[in-house]
């Protein structure tokens, strides 16, 4: 397909100012996932077609309903990467025999929530990486199974409690390096973003449309429902994330890993995790000193391994 | 048979409500079916459970379209077509609506032959959706009217579906339960159990026919793009943003990029506008205003200022 576009944003200025992305979804208020699909989109444009697996974004089109201006293929949890081979294959077939002219051609974009990248999904996207399918891939990670009331998932942090980790110290295990996984796979492209960072997300969507082959993007979405907080710090908790460094931005390209927005001096964690209901047992009824030092241990060995390489 | 519909929005416990006094009635000793409407259950967003409850096996499914009881935990969902308030009421039922309003103002309002009661807030809260204890205290309420629930018996339910929070917390809505409760034994025995319409007393449905035909007609592929946009999700705001234009400086592209859901404009002037069809009332462009030009205020009280100034 054409790649195109020089790099223009360069400041929030520059920032679409039109949203393709139709309104009246059913997403909830202050969906951390959405905010990264209409920015996104508003940059890919209408030439794409979503392949969307089973999660809380289903809902976004349902018949007669939808707010793409494109096709959208709804699969199970399990195969939203072979579904989008499948359209690859079909529109390259029309390319060949010239019933679809070259601008006619569209990107096919997978979005699934972390239950299926991180979970039931991740063999058929690592058959796409394999294959080399020319593909985007949007994981919208609110850090559990969030359209079905919260269950755990691979993607849920260590001490988040959800409806199934509901003991005193939350969910025993720890959240699972998609990043890594999917950088082994050394495709194309592979970056971590949020937007709440909405610049850092505009120049990574910018750079791989002029790039082919699996472009994999993984986007924090604060969660007001599973993650139990007011709707209005969305915006707030996202950044919060990237600033104590919890949620690292970076890119995968050409065989290296460069951290896209380093925090200059990290916030201590607690003022992300102090936010969000699904943290509180660690601070009420009193503080507990080594759960939080733990997690705040994790991040600061993260980062001190960054900054030795 | 009883067959009660609670009416709410998302966050009000609507679904815990129905438990509460589907637990309530088992434990009288009755059959029961509880359950909420699966649909968008989201923050705000108008949603409604339902119980059944029978001494002998219970045969109907689905939703309730022949209420005794209706219960309605915010008032402003009444006059929404989508959320079904009305659905169904006759002169047999009962409806039972969290106001400020008196029952002869709603009874005026909606013409209607059933019986209001009012279940007064307690406590008044600015944001609808944060309306506390009120899944509990309508399903008190509606215990104490069908008068076959003994007092004890509710507060074993509540503990028993509370059960997974704090204590204190049960503790409050016990108390507060216990008190709609209370309130209500004046009326005790005001919804009676419906009886067991035959198949022919049920209205034949709005029946459209269609003929087998290939899915290119029975099935229309929509070609028009962005239409969800006729959905008007503006119905779940609690409280509405608005924006303050002599403040503004006019940094659209900040509210308008933070919006999840793109429902802020950038005007030809270059200043924002936000789209009330379709603003779900998150406030995130409240708390990220670089000058504080949005504010936030309770929905109901902005659509009683709208209705003031345009009388």
């Amino acid at each position: 397909m054409s790649k195109q576009s020089p790099l223009h944003f360069h400041r929030m200025k520059d920032m679409p100012s039109t949203h393709l992305l139709g309104t009246g979804t059913p997403t909830c208020a202050g969906c951390g996932g959405l905010e990264t699909l209409h920015t996104m989109y508003d940059i890919l444009g209408k030439k794409t077609v979503f392949v969307n697996a089973a999660g809380c974004m289903t809902l976004l089109s349902v018949y007669p309903f939808t707010p793409f201006h494109g096709g959208w293929l709804y699969t199970s949890m399990a195969s939203a990467p072979a579904g989008a081979q499948g359209v690859r294959d079909a529109l390259d077939i029309l390319l060949q025999k010239k019933k679809l002219s070259a601008d006619e051609d569209v990107e096919v974009v997978v979005i699934t929530g972390d239950g299926t990248a991180y979970g039931m999904g991740m063999s058929a996207t690592s058959g796409a990486m394999d294959r080399n399918l020319d593909f985007i891939y949007l994981c919208y990670d609110n850090e559990g199974y969030g359209n079905t009331g919260q269950q755990y998932s691979p993607a849920t942090p260590h001490a988040a409690r959800t409806s199934t980790s509901r003991g005193s110290h939350g969910y025993p295990g720890y959240k699972k390096d998609l990043f890594a996984i999917w950088a082994a796979h050394n495709p194309a492209y592979v970056a971590t973003v949020i937007a709440a960072e909405p610049l850092d997300l505009a120049k990574k969507i910018e750079k791989i449309q002029t790039m082919s082959g699996p472009r994999m993007l993984i986007s924090l979405a604060p969660c007001p429902t599973g993650w139990d907080y007011d709707p209005q710090l969305s915006v707030e908790i996202g950044r919060l994330a990237v600033q104590t460094g919890v949620w690292p931005l970076k890119e995968y390209c050409d065989g290296e890993v460069r951290h896209t927005k380093v925090p200059k001096q990290r916030k201590p964690v607690d003022e992300y995790l102090q936010l969000q209901g699904r943290f509180r047992h660690l601070f009420e009824p009193e503080r507990d000193v080594e759960g939080i030092a733990e997690i705040q241990a994790r991040v600061d060995a993260y980062w001190e391994r960054v900054e030795s390489e | 048979m009883f067959r009660i519909r609670f009416h709410g929005r998302g966050g009000q416990g609507m679904k815990t409500a129905s438990r509460i006094l589907g637990t309530a009635f088992f434990k009288a000793g009755y059959e029961v079916q509880d359950a909420p409407r699966y649909g968008a259950e989201r923050r705000g967003a108008p949603i409604f459970a339902y119980v059944r409850a029978d001494r002998t096996a219970i045969n109907e499914r689905g939703v309730i379209d022949r209420p005794d009881l209706v219960c309605v935990a915010d008032d402003t969902l009444v006059g929404m077509p989508a959320a079904g308030v009305v659905q169904g009421m006759d002169a047999h039922t009962v409806l039972l609506i969290n106001s400020h309003e008196t029952a002869e103002t709603w009874q005026q309002r909606l013409n209607t032959e059933a019986s209001i009661l009012i279940l007064m807030a307690t406590e008044d809260v600015e944001d609808r959706a944060e309306l506390p204890y009120i899944g509990s205290r309508c399903a008190a309420a509606a215990a104490a009217l069908t008068n076959v629930i003994e007092r004890e018996t509710l507060a074993e339910a509540l503990t028993e579906e509370l059960g997974h929070l704090p204590d204190d917390v049960i503790g409050q809505n016990r108390d507060i339960a216990l008190r709609a409760f209370d309130d209500m034994a004046q009326h005790a025995g005001l919804v009676a159990p419906g009886g067991m319409p035959s198949a022919s007393d049920y209205d034949r449905p709005e029946w459209i026919e269609m003929p087998f035909e290939n899915a290119a007609i029975s099935n229309l592929a929509i070609h028009a793009g962005a239409t969800s946009v006729m959905v008007r999700t503006g119905l779940w705001r609690t409280m509405r943003p608005v924006i303050n234009y002599p403040k503004c400086s006019g940094c659209a592209w900040i509210c308008s990029t933070y919006c999840p859901d793109g429902a802020i404009n950038v005007r030809a002037d270059g200043y924002p506008e936000i789209d009330y069809d379709h603003c779900k009332g998150c406030l995130v462009c409240v708390a990220q205003c670089p000058p504080h030009a949005i504010e936030s205020i309770a929905e109901h009280v902005a659509r009683e200022q709208e209705a003031e100034a345009s009388s």
